[in-house]
């Protein structure tokens, strides 16, 4: 593995030996598989499961141009403004083959796809839920693609606390697939996971899911099967979950739901995906276009002084945002799985891949307000920060004032002592030793490259900073170039040494774990990860030492590079329970292990 | 020509590995003649934030800056100065935020809100006086490291 403190010196050493595997030479078509099953991580694990040893070479390059629209050599990646190729990249291609949905189906006989509608659901109903093809139209592009019941987003679901519906899962796409429940603390084997909860649904197959809401709040579903390809294609969808409580929220004038996702496209291509392995491994695959609610503009007319709240979940593969009203005011009121201890009033709303946040925003002045992602990017050959605005919609505010006015109730920032008083049976936890300690880096052997010397001189000095947060892909070249062959996220037990799914992890139902996560800054890509436990709620107790003020229960916390992190499980829901980075191409580059919550009755370890 | 670019770079790379790669939150404090004695360490630790990172609107990383210094003498030994001050001062030198008085042993000092920056502890006239005084540590923030490489024959031609 590449890392420690001589990791400018040793890179030098991993990369230039990859001159030999000389992939400009022209190689032979890919043999297409017999059937998607025959596909690394299709069913079950990931493509990495450990098998790849290191120092193994990579895979020669393969090009299935069937299916792509241009060159295959010439497959340009799209660039920052800019920036060009780092030379030494120009003309390689991932050693993976090609990946693009309904291949050899003409887009325009797909039938295109609806904007998300609303399914309300009561306790004991049925839903049946279909993952299919859909014809998206995006910037007056199509694109064939996938969607839930033929629409992106799919059905936002909305269901009362304590309900329990069945969705009979019908999967009509060109992979196997399943439904995960995100953040819903239900029964471990509707939990969606192939390989520990199921088998994978292939194309044609169906699955019953018994879905069980104890949380009120916002949450999502999506496949747990190459969410990097189906999740990134469209195949995610929202459940809001409602409080009986009347007075759950604040009194608003208007609700929505904002749904964050982004797509790698090149004019009027998709950038394929890997069909063995994900590509754009080492940075998850950050697209150029965003989108909200499947859409390049969003866009929303209130009245003057209306108070809008918007439950925002960013499904991006692997974009964390910064989202902001044009300075109209916003307040938090609540994350994954609850509301927070105390409302605040933020500058902006910071939102990882996976996460929920619950924000309400006063559109006090008439006008158009832009709905943005800000970010500070890196440019690596300048050297520099430059600032990035992406807008993503707008809201226009009308003359007319809002009637009946919440301004008053907006100002107001609500403590929610149930909150606080469900926290308090766990604040004995907080000061105690980590139960367990896991250490986040990664390995990479044999990258594809055939680099010029200065250029690898150039990338071993550029790795000796690494932001906390990487906002967007400063080299999107070098990134397509990697995959889940050469590139495996870890992680890693403190105590045994044990990595990804070899740590054995048992708890008892009912314990409460202190969980340290340390993001190992002494890696070639160290990188930040949301790290995501299926089927229970956690606390972020503390971060580097300094202990969280106001609380909320989530199911996914971001970890910058070089942080440490204290989080608190509440090891109440008995089953196998993943414990994995949501950014799509981390995940199936292997950065994942399981919880196992053995149940009370049986004693446990 | 490539000569002069690799020395650059074995420096630099030579340079980073004495520092042990602490990571992206430490900065090591250098002294000054002025107190050849004193030494020092900071951290940047993300503000309280409901998100866990704290960012401000437009994307720069919001730090609280602890300091860790040792070996300063009394400031009135440097002239008339009654207090050490912290500086986060951008690199063209423009902006200087005080981020508070610091003095020997930890110190948690004001946030830091600049992308690049250079943290300059000085001997002041008083602890809210303008930067006028001598600086007896001073370190860069992490993100310092990244350096420009559009002079290399490489990169010729990429618009700054
Ligand atoms: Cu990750």
């Amino acid at each position: 593995m590449i890392g420690g403190k001589n990791v400018l010196f040793t890179l030098a050493f991993a990369l230039v030996p990859a001159i030999a595997s000389a992939q400009q030479k022209p190689t032979k078509p890919a043999k297409k598989p017999s059937s998607m099953t025959g596909m690394p991580g299709m069913n079950g694990m990931p493509a990495d499961s450990g098998r790849r040893k290191p120092g193994a070479k990579p895979a020669p390059a393969m090009h299935d141009t069937s299916s792509m629209a241009m060159g295959s050599m010439s497959m340009p990646i799209p660039m920052p403004a800019g920036m060009p190729m780092i030379p030494g990249l120009v003309g390689l291609k991932p050693p993976v083959g090609e990946f693009l949905p309904a291949k050899g189906v003409d887009p325009r006989t797909l039938p295109l796809a609806n904007p998300t509608q609303i399914a309300r659901l009561k306790d004991g109903d049925t839903l049946d839920l279909t993952a299919m093809l859909v014809r998206r139209v995006i910037n007056g592009r199509a694109f064939a693609m996938y969607g839930y019941n033929g629409q992106v987003p799919g059905p936002l679901i909305r269901v009362l606390q304590n309900a329990t519906i069945v969705v009979r899962y019908h999967n009509r796409i060109d992979l196997p697939s399943t439904v995960h429940w995100h953040g819903v603390r239900l029964d471990n084997h509707n939990d969606g996971v192939p390989g520990i909860t199921q088998d994978s649904v292939m194309p044609g197959g169906s699955f019953v899911y018994h879905v069980h809401f104890p949380d009120a709040g916002i949450y999502w579903y999506h496949p747990h099967v190459r969410e990097d390809i189906e999740q990134a294609m469209g195949l995610f969808g929202n459940v809001r979950v409602d409080s009986p409580d009347r007075d759950y929220y604040s009194p608003v004038n208007a609700e929505q739901t904002l749904v964050l996702d982004d797509l790698l496209i090149n004019g009027d291509t998709l950038i394929p995906f890997g069909k063995d392995a994900p590509d754009f491994a080492l940075m998850g695959r950050v697209g150029n276009v965003l989108l909200v609610n499947g859409e390049p503009r969003y866009s929303l007319t209130v009245k003057r002084g209306a108070v809008v709240r918007f439950f925002v979940t960013n499904v991006a593969s692997s974009r964390t945002y910064n989202l902001s009203f044009s300075g109209a005011p916003i307040k938090v009121v609540a994350g994954d799985v609850s509301k927070f201890e105390h409302e605040e009033r933020v500058p902006s709303v910071v939102i990882a891949p996976a996460e929920r946040y619950v924000v309400e925003v006063a559109f006090d002045k008439p006008g158009r307000y832009a709905l943005v992602n800000a970010i500070q990017a890196i440019n690596h050959y300048a050297g520099e920060f430059a600032a990035e605005v992406d807008t993503l919609g707008f809201v226009t505010v009308g003359a007319t004032p809002a009637a009946p006015s919440y301004a008053k109730q907006f100002a107001t920032l609500r403590s929610n002592a149930k909150v606080t008083q469900d926290i308090d049976r766990y604040r004995q936890y907080f000061g105690k030793a980590p139960d367990k300690r896991l250490t986040l880096t990664v390995s990479i052997s044999g990258l594809p490259l055939s680099l010029p010397l200065a250029t690898v001189q150039f990338m071993n000095v550029d790795t000796a900073y690494y932001a906390p947060v990487e906002w967007v892909d400063g080299m999107p070249d070098m990134n397509w170039l990697s995959t889940s062959k050469q590139v495996r996220w870890i992680i890693r037990d403190d105590a045994t040494g044990k990595e990804n799914m070899d740590i054995d992890w048992h708890a008892r139902q009912g314990s409460v774990i202190k969980l340290r996560i340390f993001n190992d800054p002494k890696s070639f890509h160290p990188m930040q990860h949301p790290i995501h436990l299926h089927g229970q709620r956690m606390l972020v107790v503390a971060r580097d030492g300094v202990r969280t003020k106001n609380l909320v229960w989530k199911d996914t916390a971001i970890i910058p590079v070089g942080s440490t992190v204290d989080l608190l499980i509440d090891a109440s829901n008995p089953g196998a329970w993943m414990l994995h980075c949501h950014i799509a191409e981390h995940l199936g580059s292997g950065m994942m292990t399981v919880l196992r919550v053995d149940p009370a009755e049986a004693g446990g370890r | 020509m490539l000569g002069g670019w690799l020395g650059r770079v074995l420096l630099a790379a030579t340079v980073v590995a004495a520092a042990d790669r602490a990571g992206p939150f430490d900065i090591s404090l250098f002294n000054t003649q002025n107190a050849p004695d004193a030494h020092g360490q900071a951290r940047l630790v993300f503000g309280q934030s409901p998100f866990g990172v704290a960012v401000t609107a437009d994307g720069r990383a919001s730090y609280d800056v602890r300091i860790t210094a040792a070996g300063l003498p009394d400031p009135s030994t440097l002239g008339r100065y009654s207090a050490y001050v912290a500086w986060a001062v951008s690199t063209d030198l423009s902006r200087w935020d005080r981020l508070g008085t610091v003095t020997n042993g930890d110190n948690t000092v004001g946030r830091a809100e600049v992308n690049k920056f250079l943290l300059v502890v000085a001997a002041e006239s008083t602890a809210t006086s303008p930067h006028t005084g001598p600086t007896v540590l001073h370190g860069t923030s992490p993100s310092g490291w990244l350096q420009s490489f559009l002079s290399h024959p490489l990169f010729r031609g990429i618009p700054p």
